[in-house]
């Protein structure tokens, strides 16, 4: 195996190794000044783009304990009421309003498989004296199952009446 | 987003598509989130009634 040995003016010494194997690669060089970054040691990055890294068990530094962490796949904040409209939204292509309380939430990329997990919350604008719950997979008008796909999920707003309302503030995030 | 996109639904009234902000056009999030053979518009957001007392009695004209 050949290597490269370069030697310091003090003692120190840093040796470049060419791996045992059949094959011409190319390491090139970074055209700046910087340190070169190596697995042996914890370093730090700062202001760096990881374009679709494979993290296998995620600790953030704020975080604690190593229970893996699942960042939420798709999200969206609207508005139920009025003109209905989307506040802010990320991976979400559109909501549909499909009738009095009940919308379908639209994925800009697709879900692996449907088995995904919604959290959704709603608040119906404070002043309205019926308590409402947000029912996932229901159809609002035939109050019938609508199965969730890899692309789209629809959730129902009612109150404790059991009328279909339209929320001032949906809250929907999905974890899969 | 001041597009909206309408369709007929299965229940005979009317869907409104309401568009992201999400870097894709208005006909291609229609291409994309209207259910296959539905007809589709493209209207104004200022074409929709905002008063939805009777939205589950709406019908596209």
């Amino acid at each position: 195996m050949a290597s490269i040995k370069l030697k310091g003016n003090t003692s120190g010494e840093i040796t470049i190794d060419v791996p045992a194997v059949a094959g011409a690669n190319t390491l090139t060089l970074p055209a700046t000044t910087g340190n070169v970054v190596t697995d042996s040691a914890t370093q730090t990055l700062t202001n760096k783009t990881l374009t679709t890294p494979n993290i296998d068990s995620a600790e953030f530094a704020t975080v604690s304990g190593t229970a893996p962490l699942y960042a939420a796949r798709a999200w969206v904040n609207f508005n139920g009421q009025g003109t209905v409209a989307i506040r802010q939204s990320g991976n979400v292509s559109s909501i549909t309003d499909n009738g009095t309380g009940d919308y379908t939430v639209n994925f800009t990329t697709a879900m692996a498989d449907a088995d995904y997990t919604p959290i959704v919350l709603n608040a119906p604008g404070y002043g309205v004296s019926l308590p409402t719950v947000a029912l996932a997979n229901l159809n609002n008008s035939t109050f019938t199952e609508v199965t969730p796909t890899t692309s789209a999920f629809r959730v129902s707003i009612r109150t404790s009446g059991n009328a279909a309302y339209d929320a001032k503030y949906m809250y929907v995030a999905i974890f899969r | 987003m001041d597009k909206r996109i309408v369709y007929k639904n299965d229940e005979g009234g009317i869907s409104i598509i309401v568009p992201a902000d999400c870097g894709l056009t208005i006909e291609e999030i229609a291409a994309k989130d209207v259910p296959a053979s539905k007809t589709y518009h493209i209207v104004d957001v200022a074409d929709i009634p905002t008063d939805r007392t009777f939205r589950n009695a709406w019908e596209w004209q």
